[in-house]
């Protein structure tokens, strides 16, 4: 039993001096990207080319389940970003409220032939529209078929190479498109570009437009806060770096539509298809030994509502989790495979290891250190120091994502927020982050009893009452939910 | 001291530098914080001077030297804005005055010397000041930064050719169109026009070299100047054994309207390459010659889907003559042509702008 224990401390030391020292380089990595990022966003002659014809015209794709009460003011929004060419296909999948009359009478829409070819199978299509009032909005009228579904159905209907998944609650900052085609004009193939997505809670939002950003007062929204920011930007940005960003926000990213045909689009049946779309684009482009680059940008800036109680939150991680488990099962064979360079030997081992085993590393090492105290064969000063790096080390990183923020591109510029923010990066350590632990570690037992359900979430809506809807939330680490 | 170092001394030696660590990254946010309000506060004043000199100088109450001056205690990023901000607003004749008069400022002969250092960053200052304010000694270091590998650098330089009247540079930036992404390379193709007067003669050169590979990109790009005086080249292009470039000749054609190019059009609108034969009914739409509508009508019988709705789409741009074609084959013995009649009949006005350009 002792010469279990003892094995078992060493394997736990040795992936938390691993896991660390990867984040550390994940760190040392964001310092460079993120001073490259604010130069160029900064460049007066890229902004100039973005706003030249130059840029590629793009189709952003919002699909809609139930969105009746907030349709209209998102699409306008949409309607009215800063960028020369683009279109808006709303895709109302099969809504049960009236979210296509809504639609009908706000923006004038008459039925128009379908005239593009069904490249992806979707559910029938029953009618597409255009709008009157606004040339650049297409309207898709189609039976339920998730999220995938609808995007799929986008992806036919965009008459673009580019398109862009967003929610239809996703706000949107007005040049957040230019940015995010950046990449495109700074050369080399791109196949997708990711930006970042902030916690919209608390911030002052009119017309779809986040006009103050905050960070909330509420303890879980704000301490989420932190979260978002650690991980877009320095997690995302570090893996800039190391050539091997395994996710694109499904909430805000950018595709060339010709790759995704190629693939045959979302999986409907997966649980995170925007994790699910990333890796099988990687899989693809590698195996036809195309060059590519799927960059993140830290600046181009979409604002979504994050889970305010415990409850919904819970339910939010433990589906994350399983959809990371699910992912990771579906493309073992990528693991550790040099054919797949840098997304093969470091992106999905570090998927693996660092992010869907370390809730089960952490409970059993809180185990093991109990154990190993109650034997004796610890000192309890010595774990309790261990314990006390270990939370230093976590406050580190995520005092690391604030200073990034800081340096770069500023969005919360009061003194309070940035007290708030770090109160919460200290915080995260004591409790929050055991209570995600205990969450992500029930994600295997429903993953194990392949558990497929969505659950609910209630979101407070920018301004409006509260209410249920389906929800494609975006997490920080970059996984779907789907939300009934 | 000379006691036993245990495990707990490493782990409290490891607390400590995170501490300190902590410590420094606090520090760190509040001087940024400080540092930037400072800055800001500094700023301001010598920005607002600068712009009522350029403002001064623009109504001619004042000269170069003192907006030179003005410029000068601005950090070279905002001077640099500041500059290019300007350049488009104050008339060309004025303009190279007050580049000459930068020239001889220290932080412009600071900046002009950045033009070969190894930081991309120094060179893209460097490329946005000559590109706003060079002058004509400058227009070797513009070429080099032109030909720079770094996007940015390469893209703050082309702007050159906004002010800068120079072959050179055009041949620099033509140069690089064939390795340019298609959407930078758009970019430099519209500075290209901008500078129309040096690059329409370069284009004209390249495109006579018939066995050049990177003649597809030429003519895509020399296209889009839409100069009548390359008519004829793209007349010779018409005749090239790479469907691709008949494709890009068949596009600029469109926009040319004269009988060789309708001529050209209807000739290219027998090719064997599907694609050039829809651009080439697309062409002939835009000309809107009517000798066209009876090659038109018959390519909407065309076995490829998309030359019979190019031709569809084109016949719309025929007014009556070309609803009257649509009609007739949408009652035609030719199910393709049906098919394709009877979905552009059915497009809104708006709709067939959108598809018809």
């Amino acid at each position: 039993m002792t010469h279990l224990i003892i094995a078992v401390e060493f394997i736990i030391l040795v992936y938390f001096l691993a896991l660390n020292s990867f984040y550390g380089l994940l760190l040392l990595m964001s310092i460079p990207e993120v001073w490259e990022q604010t130069r160029l966003a900064e460049d007066e002659d890229l902004q100039k080319l973005m706003l030249s014809d130059a840029l590629p015209p793009l189709t952003i794709m919002v699909p809609a389940h139930n969105e009746g009460e907030t349709i209209e003011t998102s699409v306008t929004a949409m309607l009215t970003l800063e960028y020369r060419q683009y279109e808006v296909v709303v895709v109302n999948d099969g809504s049960k409220d009236d979210t296509i009359q809504h639609l009908r009478d706000a923006f004038d829409l008459y039925e128009v032939p379908r005239i593009y070819p069904e490249t992806i199978i979707t559910q029938p299509i029953r009618a597409v529209y255009r709008s009157r009032s606004r040339t650049r909005l297409t309207v898709i009228d189609k039976e339920n078929g998730g999220k995938a579904d609808a995007l799929n159905a986008a992806i036919n209907a965009s008459r673009y190479p580019l398109v862009i998944a967003v929610d239809a609650d996703t706000l949107i900052e007005p040049d957040a498109l230019l940015r995010l085609t950046r990449p495109f004009l700074l050369g080399g193939n791109v196949a997708a570009v990711g930006g970042t997505i902030r916690v919209a809670n608390d911030c002052t939002v009119e017309h779809g437009r986040v006009l103050d950003p905050r960070v909330p007062r509420s303890f879980l929204p704000g301490i989420q806060v932190v979260e978002y920011l650690r991980a877009f930007l320095f997690g995302r940005l570090g893996w800039n770096r190391l050539g091997g960003n395994l996710i694109i926000s499904g909430a805000f990213g950018l595709f060339r539509r010709e790759y995704l045909l190629t693939i045959g689009g979302y999986l409907t049946n997966s649980v995170v298809e925007d994790m699910d779309v990333v890796v099988r684009l990687h899989r693809h482009l590698r195996e036809k030994k195309i060059p590519y680059v799927m960059p993140f940008i830290p600046d181009p800036v979409a604002w979504t509502e994050v889970p305010s109680t415990v409850a919904v939150l819970s339910r939010q991680r433990e589906r994350w989790h399983r959809g990371l488990i699910a992912s990771v099962w579906t493309y073992r064979d990528m693991l550790f495979n040099p054919r797949y360079g840098q997304v093969g030997v470091v992106a999905v081992p570090f998927f693996v290891f660092g992010e869907m085993l370390a809730p089960v590393v952490e409970v059993v090492g809180y185990v093991i250190a109990v154990l190993a105290v109650a034997t004796g064969r610890v000192d309890p000063v010595f774990a309790i120091l261990f314990f006390l790096f270990a939370w230093g080390y976590g406050l580190c990183l995520s005092i690391w994502g604030v200073v990034l923020e800081e340096t770069s591109f500023r969005k919360y510029r009061r003194s309070g927020d940035l007290g708030r923010l770090l109160l919460y990066a200290m915080l995260e350590n004591f409790g929050y982050r055991q209570c995600t632990v205990w969450w992500r570690l029930k994600a295997f037992w429903a993953a194990w009893r392949r558990r497929k359900t969505w659950g609910e979430m209630t979101r407070t809506g920018f301004g409006g009452p509260p209410r249920q809807s389906r929800l494609y939330a975006q997490s920080p680490s970059g996984m779907w939910q789907k939300v009934e | 001291m000379g006691g036993e170092v245990t495990a707990r001394h490493l782990v409290l030696v490891a607390a400590v530098v995170q501490g300190a660590f902590v410590a420094a990254l606090l520090l760190l946010i509040v001087v940024n914080r400080w540092v930037r309000l400072r800055r800001r506060a500094a700023i301001q004043p010598r920005r607002e001077a600068a712009e009522q000199e350029f403002r001064r100088w623009a109504a001619g109450d004042s000269d170069v030297a003192a907006v030179a001056n003005a410029l000068v205690p601005l950090p070279a990023s905002i001077a640099i804005e500041r500059l290019a901000a300007w350049s488009t607003r104050v008339p060309v004749d004025r303009w190279p005055a007050l580049a000459e008069a930068l020239s001889r400022a220290r932080w412009g002969e600071k900046l002009r010397r950045s033009a070969r250092s190894r930081r991309w960053w120094r060179r893209l200052q460097s490329a946005r000041f000559l590109a706003a304010a060079g002058i004509a000694e400058d227009v070797p270091k513009l070429a080099r930064l032109i030909r720079d590998p770094h996007p940015a650098v390469h893209l703050a330089a082309v702007s050159a050719l906004n002010h800068v009247n120079s072959a050179e540079l055009a041949e620099a930036a033509i140069d690089q169109l064939p390795v340019l992404p298609l959407h930078v390379g758009m970019y430099f193709a519209m500075a290209l026009r901008r500078g129309r007067q040096v690059a329409v003669p370069l284009f004209d050169q390249r495109l006579t070299r018939f066995d050049d590979p990177a003649l597809p990109r030429f003519a895509e790009y020399a296209a889009r100047l839409q100069e009548p005086s390359l008519r004829p080249r793209f007349t010779a292009l018409a005749k090239h054994p790479n469907k691709e470039v008949r494709a890009q000749a068949a596009r600029a054609l469109g926009a040319l309207p004269h009988a060789e190019s309708q001529a050209a059009l209807l000739a290219l609108l027998k090719d064997e390459a599907w694609v050039v034969r829809a651009q080439a009914a697309r062409g002939l739409g835009l000309l809107g010659a009517h000798q066209a509508l009876p090659g038109l009508r018959k390519a909407l019988r065309d076995p490829e889907w998309w030359v019979r709705l190019r031709a569809a789409l084109a016949l719309t741009r025929f007014g009556g003559a070309g609803r009257d074609a649509l009609l007739l084959e949408e009652r035609g013995p030719d199910a393709g042509a049906r098919n394709v009649t009877e979905l552009v009949l059915g497009l809104s006005p708006q709709a067939l702008a959108e598809y018809a350009t």
